[in-house]
């Protein structure tokens, strides 16, 4: 039975907690509604890491955002990471859980990334048992993320979008909706993202994920190292336009700004998602 | 049409070697061609992350050998000994052992103990919390029973030893390190001791009746047993004056007597 939290709704523009920011929230009260942090960052015994994020929980909303579970490998789930993420949840108490439709492992090797499912009858009832699991460890909703690819598979029975709504239904996982891995998926496997996004139920997205993205070739990469690209953006607002204004986060994970121009990029997408519908 | 099982297995084994890419790329549905380069994408990805582990693990090894050795090292040991858990904090834990084997490193003798010091400031970093040591609750304890005092050193500390100067090579390579780039005797051996003043972990030499003493304490000796061995290694070793700066330090977390 999966026990979904009240009370604990996140709203507004949020972003990404990263080191090098530590010292301006230990500092300070920099203006942004919520934090995201990357769980798996928070896994040890205690330490600095742990004594930071005890300290801006006092002050705001944050959402775990799982990187290493792997949730898709055939090979299994760690139970030490399940348990360790359980262990963050109870310390934390955060508003959002999420991890990513995707495997990482393969046999005794971890790869450390989010490589891309095939959209399969298999793979999906794969993913539903595991996500059905890990909600049950943790007594909680979780969301679950799609990722970017580079290589789409031959074999796919569906689309990467009636794959994440399906397992959405199937297990009663909300959407983490990246919007930029959308948008390059898009483009590296030849789809309408505004098309997709519109056959997402509305009701289902939990969370927003945007970033940056950057072009190698004929491919483009989700380097989450810039700003928000124009197309994201405006592929952004119309997922507003559909889902409301859910909870979004910029992330920003390689070449770190500066904190101002981080909560900047927050700001002109909350600009972006309060402007008028015709805008 | 390929099931899950063999589908990881074939994607997995382009990740782990190049020539092994091909008996993948009928997998996906772009050209041969394009499935190559796109599989090296991915490859490239996989290795980026180890290497950016281990760069925030061995800062210092780093700093000796140079960003381009380090990168190649990192290549080699990551082939050698992968990731196997999805905390990329916890990978890079042999590398102290696979540099004593690692031909390219062997000019450098004292590499693999300066390693096995990082790890241990690593896992220092993220070892449990304790609250300070209070020496007041010493004077509650009658003085013919002191003697029987467990020792608990803080989670957070630990002590590398070696023929080396590995503190003194470590506090040279730190990046705010303003003395004189130096390392004298250069044969001296050292013993190390890791701590966690307020979050921030420190390295320090640590002298022989030390060393004997917090050793003898992480093993769960009593005061007496502790004090007896220090004086071994070192006969002018005195309790009295080093208490005040383990607890300036936070290196002891407590003393107890055992029920």
């Amino acid at each position: 039975m999966i026990v979904t939290r009240s009370g604990t709704a996140l709203q507004g523009v949020g972003i990404g907690l990263r080191a090098p920011h530590y010292g301006a929230f230990l500092d300070g009260d920099p203006a942004v509604p919520w934090l995201e942090v990357h769980s798996e960052n928070y896994f040890g015994d205690g330490g600095f890491d742990l004594h930071v994020l005890d300290t801006v929980r006092q002050r705001y909303p944050v959402s775990l955002h799982g990187v290493g579970m792997a949730l898709g490998s055939v090979d299994g789930l760690s139970d030490r990471h399940v348990e360790h993420l359980a262990r963050l949840v109870e310390r934390v108490e955060p508003a959002l859980v999420s991890e990513h439709v995707c495997w990482g492992r393969s046999g005794d090797r971890h790869f450390n990334d989010l490589l891309p499912m095939p959209y399969t009858r298999e793979a999906l009832a794969l993913m539903v048992e595991r996500v059905d699991a890990l909600q049950n460890r943790l007594s909680r909703r979780i969301l679950i993320e799609n990722v970017s690819s580079y290589l789409a598979y031959a074999h796919d029975d569906c689309s990467e979008v009636e794959f994440l709504v399906e397992l959405a239904q199937r297990s009663g996982c909300g959407l983490l909706l990246d919007i930029n891995n959308l948008y390059v998926n898009a483009v590296n496997h030849g789809f309408d993202a505004r098309t997709a996004l519109a056959t997402i139920p509305a009701g289902v997205v939990g969370e927003i994920h945007l970033a940056g993205h950057s072009k190698a070739d004929d491919v483009l990469i989700d380097d989450h190292g810039s700003r928000v690209g124009e197309p994201v953006r405006q592929l952004y607002r119309s997922a507003i336009d559909r889902f409301g204004a859910v909870p979004t986060l910029i992330e920003w994970d390689t070449a770190i700004p500066p904190l101002d121009v981080l909560l900047d990029e927050a700001v002109r997408a909350a600009t972006l998602r309060d402007a008028p519908a015709d805008a | 049409m390929p099931d899950l099982a063999g589908t990881q297995a074939r994607f997995a084994a382009a990740l782990t070697d190049a020539a092994a890419a091909a008996t993948a790329v009928d997998l996906f549905r772009c050209d041969p061609a394009t499935a190559t380069r796109r599989l090296a994408i991915y490859r490239g990805n996989v290795q980026a992350n180890a290497i950016g582990a281990l760069q925030a693990a061995y800062p210092v090894v780093r700093r000796v050998v140079g960003d381009e050795f380090f990168a190649g090292l990192a290549v080699h040991y990551a082939r050698a000994q992968p990731s196997a858990d999805g905390d990329l904090n916890r990978f890079g834990d042999r590398l102290p052992d696979f540099l004593s084997a690692f031909e390219p490193a062997q000019d450098l003798p004292y590499l693999p103990d300066v390693a096995q010091l990082e790890w241990a400031v690593h896992r220092s970093h993220y070892a449990a919390d304790a609250p300070p040591f209070d020496p007041a609750t010493l004077a509650a304890v009658p003085p013919e029973r002191q003697g029987d005092l467990r020792i608990h050193l803080h989670p957070a500390v630990a002590l590398v030893q070696s023929p080396w100067p590995i503190a003194r090579i470590w506090e040279i390579h730190q990046p705010d390190f303003e003395g004189e780039f130096a390392v004298e005797p250069v044969g001296g051996g050292q013993r190390a001791l890791v701590y966690r003043p307020r979050w921030r972990v420190a390295v320090r030499p640590a002298s022989p009746g030390e060393q004997a003493f917090l050793a003898a304490g992480s093993r769960g000796a009593t005061l007496d047993v502790a004090v007896g061995r220090a004086l071994v290694a070192d006969p002018g070793f005195d309790l009295g004056s080093r208490l005040p700066v383990w607890v300036a330090e936070g290196v002891l977390a407590g003393l107890d007597l055992p029920p």
